[in-house]
């Protein structure tokens, strides 16, 4: 088995797969209680972000602008942010505001962080943290807003350990870019391990919230300011997701001497045993039945299914971190994740990726820089059975008749995605699940004595095994 | 009314007006109501407005169906603008395809004008059936003064069909309603009247300003083509490049959205001598006023009247049964521009009268408008951010709000029933059987069981990681 390495060349990008950095950060700030984004920018910068995280977890999402204009391009933004820190503070009184920026106001060069301190120097009776986060779109993608937000978090808002061994009993854990309901079956797993866990952050009831009256101020629930203040105190850090989160729990350690766990994206078996035994490790608990009862049920599921989905070629697209806890259990469930792209330029990752799947005993082509259009002229060459990844996907999906199985973000035209979990033993049961019928779905006619009889099958889907060992295709 | 989340923003009075008794305005001299708006936005006010680049191509670029739509800028601008606005046409390549030349740090540094020349090229040979190349500016390529206009016609000597490039940087202007005016001023500089067609025009006209939202245009175009009439460019939705090419040969122009498109009436006005009227084609006393108003430049009044009589006789049951379902209920509209002054009637020829009006970017033209047709009591505003809205929403408790998908969540979380005016429930809404489904969805919205579980069974919110808020206890 040899996978290989491909970056994309073209200098257009046509369907990207990725979003741009101030996304992140205001995403990551969702979770904090009480916080509240001010955008150093054009208006647009702040209002499509807004309106994308919407349609994605139909929440209202409410993220300030400082409305930059054209005055601001040639004199700096410096009175807007001003203005707006003062706005913001006394119309709302958050707990704490998040100043991410913008590709206008970092080509006009604002120095954000000494306009907050001349804010701050103004306004004594304010008293809360406001952090700058530097998120121009033209450096990374929305991953890398999310992870800037969560370096800034660990170097500015922990306090130092009054003495040593001082401890708050709980672990640091970082999720990543997942859903709210991926953080509601981590809190479980932590829950469960009888541990105490302090999410960084947590947006699972702030952007899946109920329906309160009255409504409250906030969005119900989210890490408190206080919380992360404590957060250097405790026992380890465990990041799940290596690019978002993963140097932010490398600080913990370094400054605050938090052991730092960073694992791959807790997706499927082997992922999730590794994130468990981490646990385990830390605290020494013991993994209690219930935990193990999942456990056995997703190896149930795998070896319920597997009949229908050995053998299958997948398409996976989407950010790193949730690519490679993916191919993880797409190589359980014995399907070839045929291309991974990325639009993350990251040849280290795609190094590692081509390792983990020949370790996984699959044939990949890992793509970089790559867009959807891409991916649609890979498929339309060399078919496959599957597509995982968001929404974007469904052009493709639609064009070649092959199902998707919605993933990340945005999943903004099916209901409910963000509730769901794809992480954790019960996630991988979800995932199993459903990919096996979206298999069902387009493969067969009818299930009978839970087989298939299969529709009139094109492609690469006749014959997998000899596609499989098929060097010359390639 | 005093807003209490306006307590230290005072300059926000002056956005907002009510109609008082006799027609009075707060803000007036007695005929006239003076509202400010166009102006820039208080910096943190957490407003809902768009930026120039998003009303250029979301709003009047976007929908043009077999243009390539590539954005000159990093990625977010271009995946945001990505197939969220339905206007539709009888293609989907618009709404399938985003291009963009994917700005990053060392283009930034060192400019970015080799790729955007090469980025043409590209998506050119891509997608070679394409007829043209829009090319819409962002901030960043424009801050380090990236020169588009020349790499547009290099690029449209290399592939041979236009590329039309539009100067909307986000941060011009202080709404998205600059980027209407300059995809107007653009499309008709590069576009219009670049092909002489031979052949008899006098019965011909241009739909401007409908962009089609939900296949809105289908429920009106039949009406023109039943006086006699052809339609040759409808701008933009469900539009061609080559019938904009030609729309310069109409005989009239019909507009519709009158903040987003005049710009383009007016030059062809100027330019070519083109009359236009302006027209609302939603609700039935406007939609049969426009096809009267049409008739009367062509001579075929009579036709008019039948068409109308036809139309009207097989929508009018369904309004009176919406109408003895919706009779009496308080409207509050909150749209981009001109929607907020044409429902006001359609839901009256509904039964509700509509008693807050908000949008986002409209000029003194449209708050006039809105003035003229509200009721007293009314309340206008301009710009209006989410603590207001949401002040509106639990202050003074409409039945319906009317708004876009931004602020239904908000709407849903304080228990107000809701329908997307932006971009539909379902749809479409426009013309005489648009009516039929905005009445439709406006019943459901109103009459779901949902809104009783609510407010009987919903309970506050458990006390941990919960803030309450400061608004009800003004006034219940």
């Amino acid at each position: 088995m040899t996978s290989c390495l491909t970056i994309q060349e073209r200098a257009v990008a046509i369907n990207p797969t990725r979003s741009c950095a101030p996304i992140g950060a205001m995403l990551a700030n969702y979770g904090i209680h009480g916080a509240i984004t001010i955008n150093h920018g054009s208006q647009g910068c702040a209002t499509y972000p807004r309106h994308q995280m919407a349609r994605h977890f139909r929440e209202p999402v409410e993220v300030a602008t400082t409305s930059l204009t054209e005055k601001t391009t040639v004199y700096g933004g410096k009175q807007n942010l001003l203005a707006a820190l003062k706005n913001i503070w006394e119309r709302f009184h958050p707990t704490m505001i998040m100043v991410c920026s913008t590709c206008l106001s970092e080509t006009i060069g604002d120095d954000i962080p000494a306009i907050i301190d001349e804010f701050l120097d103004k306004h004594p009776e304010v008293t809360i943290p406001i952090l700058s986060v530097k998120t121009p779109s033209y450096i990374g993608n929305h991953t890398t807003g999310f992870d800037n937000f969560l370096k800034e978090i660990a170097l500015n808002l922990p306090e130092r350990r009054k003495k040593k061994g001082e401890t708050n009993g709980k672990i640091n854990i970082i999720p990543g870019w997942v859903n709210p309901g991926d953080i509601r079956e981590l809190k479980h797993i932590v829950r469960e391990m009888g541990l105490h866990g302090l999410w960084i952050t947590d947006y699972s009831e702030t952007l899946d919230g109920g329906y309160y009256s009255p409504r409250p101020h906030f969005p119900r629930g989210g890490t408190t300011v206080e919380e992360l203040r404590s957060s250097s105190k405790s026992l380890a850090t465990i990041a799940l997701q290596r690019h978002i989160g993963g140097e932010a729990a490398h600080i913990y350690e370094r400054r605050y001497n938090v052991p730092a766990h960073v694992l791959t994206m807790p997706i499927g078996l082997k992922n999730t045993d590794a994130f468990v035994n981490t646990l385990v490790e830390i605290t020494d608990h013991t993994i209690p039945e219930a935990l193990e009862v999942e456990r056995a049920r997703l190896l149930d599921a795998l070896v319920d299914t597997h009949m229908y989905t050995t053998g299958l070629r997948v398409a996976l697209f989407g950010d790193p971190d949730l690519l490679e806890g993916l191919v993880g259990l797409t190589a359980e469930m014995g399907m070839t994740p045929a291309y991974i792209l990325t639009a993350a330029d990251n040849r280290p990752w795609g190094e590692r990726m081509v390792e983990l799947t020949e370790e996984l005993g699959v044939e990949s082509e890992i793509i970089l820089k790559g867009d959807l259009h891409e991916l649609h002229k890979r498929i339309r060459q060399r078919p496959v059975d599957l597509l995982i990844g968001h929404s974007k996907g469904k052009f493709i999906a639609d064009a070649e008749n092959i199902p998707l199985v919605r993933v990340g973000f945005p999943v903004e035209d099916r209901f409910g995605y963000h509730r769901r979990s794809i992480v954790g033993y019960n996630g991988a049961i979800a995932l199993v699940d459903e990919i096996t019928n979206a298999i069902f779905e387009r493969r067969a006619t009818t299930i009978v004595s839970n087989t298939l009889i299969e529709t009139g099958v094109e492609g690469p889907t006749a014959v997998p095994i000899t596609l499989r060992n098929d060097a010359a295709a390639r | 009314m005093q807003f209490k989340c306006n307590q230290t923003l005072p300059e926000r009075a002056i956005h907002i007006a009510l109609k008082g008794p006799g027609g009075t305005c707060q803000r007036g001299d007695g005929t006239a109501c003076f509202i400010a708006n166009n102006v820039a936005t208080t910096p943190g006010d957490m407003t809902e407005r768009g930026c120039t680049y998003a009303g250029c191509r979301g709003v009047v670029g976007g929908p043009v169906k077999d243009a390539i739509q590539l954005t000159h800028g990093p990625i977010g601008c271009a995946f945001f603008s990505w197939g969220y606005r339905p206007h539709l046409a009888d293609s989907d390549f618009h709404m399938k395809y985003t291009f963009v030349t994917d700005m990053n740090e060392t283009n930034i540094v060192f400019g970015g004008e080799k790729k955007l020349l090469q980025s043409i090229i590209e998506a050119n040979a891509e997608f070679p059936d394409a007829k043209a190349v829009f090319v819409y500016n962002t901030c960043s390529t424009a801050l380090i003064g990236d020169d588009g206009r020349d790499i547009a016609k290099q690029a449209e000597a290399i592939i041979g069909k236009p590329v039309v490039f539009f100067e909307c940087e986000g941060f011009r202007g202080v709404s998205q309603s600059l980027g209407h005016h300059v995809g107007n001023e653009t499309i008709f500089r590069q576009l219009v009247g670049s092909v002489e067609p031979e052949g008899d025009f006098s019965r011909s006209i241009n739909i401007i300003g409908d962009y089609n939202i939900k296949n809105d245009i289908r429920t009106f175009e039949y009406l023109f083509e039943a006086l006699g009439l052809r339609i040759i460019a409808r701008f933009t939705g469900n539009v061609s490049v080559d019938d904009l090419k030609i729309m310069h040969k109409a005989a009239l122009n019909i507009v519709h959205c009158q903040r987003s498109a005049t710009y383009i009436a007016d030059m062809m006005k100027e330019k070519y001598g083109t009359p236009y009227i302006n027209v609302t084609l939603w609700g039935i006393k406007h939609m049969s006023q426009a096809l009267r108003d049409t008739a009367a430049f062509f001579g075929l009044e009579d036709r008019a009247e039948e068409v109308i009589a036809r139309e009207v006789a097989r929508i009018q049951p369904h309004i009176d049964a919406y109408r003895q379902r919706l009779q009496g209920k308080r409207v509050f509209i909150y749209q981009g521009g001109p929607r907020a002054w044409h429902w006001i009637e359609l839901l009256r020829e509904l039964g509700m009268e509509t008693e807050t009006v908000a949008t986002t970017f409209g000029h003194t033209d449209d708050y006039e408008k809105i003035f003229r047709q509200i009721a007293e009591g009314a309340l206008i505003i301009d710009n209006p951010n989410v603590p207001e809205i949401e002040e509106i929403l639990i202050r003074r408790r409409p039945d319906l709000f009317i708004s876009g998908n931004k602020e239904r969540y908000l709407a849903y979380k304080l228990g107000v029933p809701f329908v997307n005016g932006h971009t539909y429930d379902t749809g479409p809404y426009a013309g005489f059987v648009g009516m039929v489904n905005f009445a439709r969805d406006i019943d459901k919205a109103l009459h779901a069981p949902v809104w009783n579980l609510l407010h009987q069974h919903a309970r506050p919110a458990p006390a941990d990681r919960h803030t309450t808020h400061g608004f009800e206890e003004v006034e219940s």
